[in-house]
């Protein structure tokens, strides 16, 4: 038989793990805004010390492990940094080519990532920084590898990271080859952290992505920069048949091993209409384009017209040519002469002296040494090639190969 | 001082001490996922210490701190500490659990049962929540036990733990 303290005590238990039960199952079911809301204040009062005590235990676990890693990384990117002007010379002019404007330049946010230990630690992160440092809702997170995720909630100091592996996760993508665009989401047949854990949905039919292709956000829904790699192709998930495929991505980074992640900020009182040309400046690119195109056809057109005449030019030659070679003396006088050994010092070509030349008025004239003496010879015998051409009914022109 | 005050301020201590291994030490060790909690220890061993409604409140001060650091779900945290802390108390008082390996056991199945509370209030998926339940837990369950045992080795006098099982 139990006493009354025993009891009184016992009722008490259960009252307290009752409310702490309902306080539980209100916070579950309340509002995700509420929940972040008390999460950040929580952060910013009572566990203040606490994640500060284990933000300077991450700096200092990233900061002696990741050394040799970090270096090894920053020499490769110095290494590859070499060509980087160059490539953004070659950027800068094909895009004014392309009369397109400035690439953005994203600023960015260094930041820690403080794990937890509990299950569902990979799908929110926290980090060691938060709006002091410039960082807002719905800034993209990204890790050397790739894609992280987006910020979810942020405070003063913290903030925190919505990733890839959340069910409400998406993210806009095309592949690196360009041909195949569509939403990558995550899969709700992962079997693993990392491999297989992304979907890339709504590829058209048509689109055949083979695997090890990589997939890069679009920039399209302005959350996430265009160009930062999700995942990469390993095969084909389902598919409806000529409708839609649905491919299996292995994803560029895993928010479970990611110790140091970038948060690609938006500078305060940013403008986006500058990477956005006003609309005179589209009217005045888009006729510098129409006349840059017309000029370029122009040019095109006259260098295919020289083309067409020098390919006429040439074909009536050769016609004449072939017409005339049957008739033509195998060896032609002055090649022959060319070809003969010349003598010490020439004054005189040797056959301005000829004595067969049935001219002699010619020969009248040495005077003239500029004048070559062999044009002046008498013609020969016309060839039978010289007979009007049966085609053109014309007598074969003068041979100007000479 | 009384016997019953220093026993509360030992208790203290050695809450206090695993927090700072779980803020400070735990990041240096392993893998997040499979590294001890050591949060989850101290709440095991007040709970054991101490009576039902105690429990269950220390569990949900843990989760709460847990859904604050981690809000994938906000709430989920607490419930399942909740949960562990008041069933804690409980199996204090059915199994009594002097014995140390009883206790790192005991903390085991709590982490389990925290984490299978935690995925399922949480809404993960079958595929994940048979890999988590199956891989993960276990082996943060095992490494936390171990430390459970180098805790109550380490501070055997304060809790009185009999050493000859």
């Amino acid at each position: 038989m139990t006493s009354a303290s025993e009891r009184s005590y016992t009722r008490r238990d259960t009252v307290m793990f009752l409310v702490c039960l309902g306080l539980s199952v209100v916070g579950l079911f309340s509002p995700a805004n509420w929940g972040l809301g008390v999460a950040d204040a929580l952060r910013e009062t009572v566990l203040a010390p606490l994640v500060w005590l284990q933000a300077r235990a991450e700096e200092g676990r990233t900061s002696r492990v990741r050394l040799r890693t970090v270096t090894a990384e920053r020499d490769s990117a110095a290494y590859v940094a070499q060509g980087i002007p160059s490539l953004l010379a070659e950027n800068e002019h094909l895009r004014q080519l392309l009369a397109l404007s400035h690439r953005l330049s994203t600023p960015y946010v260094a930041a820690e990532v403080l794990h937890q230990a509990q299950a569902t630690d990979s799908r929110t992160l926290l980090l060691s920084a938060g709006s002091i440092q410039g960082i807002a809702p719905f800034d993209p997170v990204v890790a050397p590898e790739g894609l992280i995720g987006v910020v979810l909630s942020v405070a003063r100091r913290t903030s925190v990271v919505m990733t890839w592996a959340h069910p409400e996760f998406r993210v806009s993508a095309f592949t690196v080859t360009g041909n195949a665009s569509g939403v990558v989401a995550p899969s709700a047949s992962a079997i693993t952290s990392v491999d297989g854990a992304l979907e890339f949905r709504g590829v058209p039919y048509r689109d055949s992505v083979p695997p090890g292709t990589l997939v890069l956000s679009s920039g399209l829904g302005g959350v996430y920069p265009k160009g930062i790699p999700v995942g990469t192709v390993t095969g084909v998930m389902r598919e409806q048949e000529g409708w839609e495929r649905v491919y299996r991505l292995r994803a560029a980074a895993n928010p479970g091993a990611a110790a140091h992640v970038l948060i690609l900020v938006t500078p305060p009182n940013a403008d986006l209409a500058r990477a956005f040309p006003s609309d005179s400046e589209v009217l005045a690119m888009r006729r510098d384009s129409i006349a840059k195109v017309r000029r370029a056809d122009s040019l095109a057109w006259a260098a295919e017209l020289a083309r067409v005449a020098r390919a006429d030019s040439v074909a009536a030659v050769r016609k004449d040519t072939a017409t005339r070679k049957p008739a033509r003396p195998p060896v032609r006088p002055d090649s022959a002469r060319v070809s003969a050994p010349k003598p010490p010092a020439p004054t005189t070509r040797p056959d301005s002296v000829r004595p067969a030349a049935p001219k002699p008025a010619t020969e009248s004239k040495p005077a003239a040494p500029t004048t070559r003496t062999d044009t002046a010879r008498p013609k020969p015998a016309k060839p039978p090639s010289a007979a009007p051409n049966p085609l053109t009914g014309r007598s074969a022109p003068a041979d100007t190969t000479r | 001082m009384t016997t019953a005050r220093a026993n509360r301020l030992q208790l203290a201590v050695v809450m206090a001490v695993l927090v700072l291994l779980h803020f400070y030490i735990r990041p240096r060790l392993w893998s997040p996922r499979v590294s001890p909690d050591f949060l989850l220890i101290a709440l095991m061993l007040y709970a054991m210490r101490s009576g039902p409604g105690a429990g269950a409140l220390a569990g949900f001060l843990v989760g709460l701190t847990e859904d604050a650091l981690t809000p994938a779900q906000f709430g989920a945290g607490a419930l399942a500490h909740t949960v562990v802390g008041y069933l804690a108390a409980w199996g204090r008082a059915v199994f009594f659990a002097d014995n140390l390996l009883v206790n790192a056991a005991f903390v085991a199945v709590g982490l389990w049962l925290r984490d299978f509370i935690l995925l399922i209030s949480s809404g993960t998926d079958e595929r994940q929540l048979l890999v988590e339940l199956t891989l993960y837990s276990p082996l943060q369950a095992l490494t936390t036990a171990l430390f459970t045992l180098l805790v109550l080795l380490a501070f055997r006098q304060w809790f009185a733990i009999r050493l000859d099982a």
